[in-house]
C-alpha cells in the first residue's frame, strides 16, 4: 500500500478548492524565504560536485609535469602536455519530505507551521533543481502523497495539502522510518537504471512535533538508514503558540528499568534520548532556512570526515 | 506495513496539577508509560518532589478518581493518546495500609 494508487481509497480531508487556497496562501507567505533557502542550499549542495584536472591535451589550464620530459625527448612531438578540468559527474538528490499528520500536531497548534514548512522546503528544492522530491504523511499510517517520479508543481502541492487532517490517533515514527527506507531503496533502483554513473544522494526531512515512542528501536533504524547512505534530518516544530507555552526542551520522560531484579523509575530529559542524530528545533518558519542549512552543512562535514 | 501491534513502550503525555502548593511539581508535560496506575503515578510525583518519605497520592482525571491504568482509562473514555492528559493529584485519603490493594 505504498503506491499512489492506494491513495484512491483514502478520502481527501478537504476539497480541492480549500486545499488550493491553503497551498497558495502558504506558498506566497514563504516565497521570499524559499528563495533564501534555495540560495543557501545551492552553496552547500553544489560545490561538493567532484571536479578533477585530467590530462592529456594539446591546450589546457595546467601543465602535466609527467609529460614534460617525454615532450622534450620526443623533440616536442608528444605535445599533449596539458590538463583540463573534466566535466563533473552530476550529483543527483532524492529528497523525501515526511510530515506528521497525527492529532498531537493539531493539539499543539503546529499545523500552520507544518504547512508553511512544507511549502517552504518543497518550493526551495524545486527551484534548486537538484533532483526529485517526494512527500509522505505519517501517523497511524504512513502514506506516500507525492512520488519521486512526478514533478512537484503548485497543482501537486494542492493535492498534497488535500490529504492532511492532523487527526491520526498515533505517531508511528518507527513505521515511517521503515517505510522511508524501502521507498528510498526502490527509488534508487529506478534512478540507477536511468542515470547510469551519476551519484545519487538521498535525504529525508521529517517535520513533526517530535513526540515519538520507542527511541531505542528508532536509533537502530536510523543507523541502518545511515548505512544505506540515507540522511535523515528531523525538524521539530516546537509550537509555543499554545496557551500553555510548553516547549519540548522542558519535557521529561519516565522509564522503568530493571536494576538487580527490581523495577526502578528513571526520569530523563526527553530530548536526551532523541534517536535522530540531526535534529533542529524551529519555533518560527523564518528560522527554518538558517537551521536547515546549518544541519545540512554539518552532515556534509561529517560525511567528508568519515570518507 | 510495519508492525503496528507490537508496542513495547506505549507512552502518553501527562500534565500534573495540584491545589496543595507544598507538593506542587513543574507543569511541563511528562511522557509516562500508559501502563502506570495510581501507585506508579504517585512514585513519579514523589520522584519529582525528591523527599525522603514518600507521600501517597490519589489522582483525578476530569474530576473522577483514577482506579485503573492510564491505558484502560483512556480506552474506556475514548480519549486520544495524542493529547496531553491533565491529571490533578491530592494527598491520598485512604490509610496507607489500604493503598497496596490498588
Ligand atoms: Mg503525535
Amino acid at each position: 500500500d505504498l503506491d499512489l494508487d492506494a491513495m484512491g481509497d483514502v478520502e481527501p480531508t478537504r476539497t480541492l478548492e480549500e486545499a488550493r487556497e491553503l497551498w497558495q496562501r502558504h506558498e506566497q507567505s514563504t516565497q521570499d524565504l524559499a528563495i533564501g533557502l534555495c540560495e543557501q542550499l545551492r552553496l552547500i549542495l553544489e560545490p561538493t560536485l567532484a571536479t578533477k584536472m585530467r590530462g592529456d591535451f594539446r591546450t589546457g589550464k595546467r601543465l602535466n609535469m609527467k609529460r614534460i620530459i617525454p615532450y622534450i625527448a620526443s623533440q616536442y612531438k608528444k605535445d599533449k602536455i596539458w590538463m583540463r578540468r573534466t566535466k563533473p559527474s552530476k550529483r543527483q538528490y532524492q529528497v523525501m519530505i515526511a510530515i506528521d499528520d497525527s492529532k498531537s500536531m493539531a493539539e499543539s497548534e503546529s499545523v500552520n507551521l507544518a504547512f508553511e514548512t512544507m511549502a517552504l522546503v518543497a518550493k526551495a528544492l524545486t527551484q534548486l533543481e537538484v533532483g526529485q522530491i517526494s512527500i509522505v504523511s505519517f501517523g497511524e499510517q504512513t502514506r506516500l502523497v507525492h512520488p519521486f517520479s512526478q514533478p512537484f508543481t503548485s497543482e501537486a502541492g494542492t493535492k498534497v495539502f488535500q490529504h492532511f487532517s492532523f487527526d491520526q490517533q498515533r505517531t508511528n515514527v518507527r513505521a515511517l522510518t521503515e517505510t522511508s527506507v524501502s521507498l528510498f531503496e526502490s527509488a534508487r533502483a529506478l534512478q540507477d537504471i536511468r542515470a547510469g554513473g551519476d551519484e545519487l544522494w538521498q535525504l529525508e526531512i521529517i517535520i513533526s512535533d517530535g513526540v515519538c515512542e520507542d527511541h531505542e528501536a528508532l536509533k537502530r533504524l536510523v543507523r541502518r538508514a545511515r548505512e544505506e547512505k540515507i540522511m535523515m534530518i528531523f525538524v521539530i516544530i516546537d509550537a509555543l503558540h499554545g496557551s500553555r507555552k510548553d516547549s519540548i526542551l522542558d519535557m521529561n520522560q519516565v522509564k522503568y528499568e530493571t536494576v538487580n531484579g527490581q523495577m526502578k523509575l528513571n526520569m530523563s530529559r526527553y530530548l536526551d534520548t532523541f534517536p535522530f542524530d540531526y535534529f533542529v528545533i524551529v519555533r518560527d518558519v523564518k528560522e527554518l532556512p538558517g537551521v536547515l542549512s546549518s544541519a545540512l552543512r554539518q552532515w556534509f562535514a561529517a560525511l567528508t570526515q568519515s570518507s | 506495513m510495519s508492525d503496528q501491534t507490537s508496542d513495547p513502550q506505549s507512552q502518553v503525555q501527562v500534565r500534573f496539577t495540584t491545589r496543595h502548593a507544598d507538593v506542587a511539581v513543574p507543569t511541563a508535560p511528562i511522557l509516562v508509560p500508559t501502563t502506570l496506575k495510581r501507585y506508579g503515578l504517585s512514585e513519579v510525583i514523589n520522584h519529582l518532589l525528591d523527599t525522603d518519605t514518600p507521600t501517597p497520592f490519589d489522582f483525578l482525571i476530569n474530576g473522577s478518581f483514577l482506579r485503573t491504568s492510564l491505558d484502560d482509562y483512556l480506552t474506556q473514555n475514548g480519549l486520544s493518546r495524542e493529547t496531553v492528559v491533565e491529571i490533578e493529584y491530592i494527598r491520598a485519603v485512604l490509610p496507607p495500609s489500604h493503598l497496596a490493594s490498588y
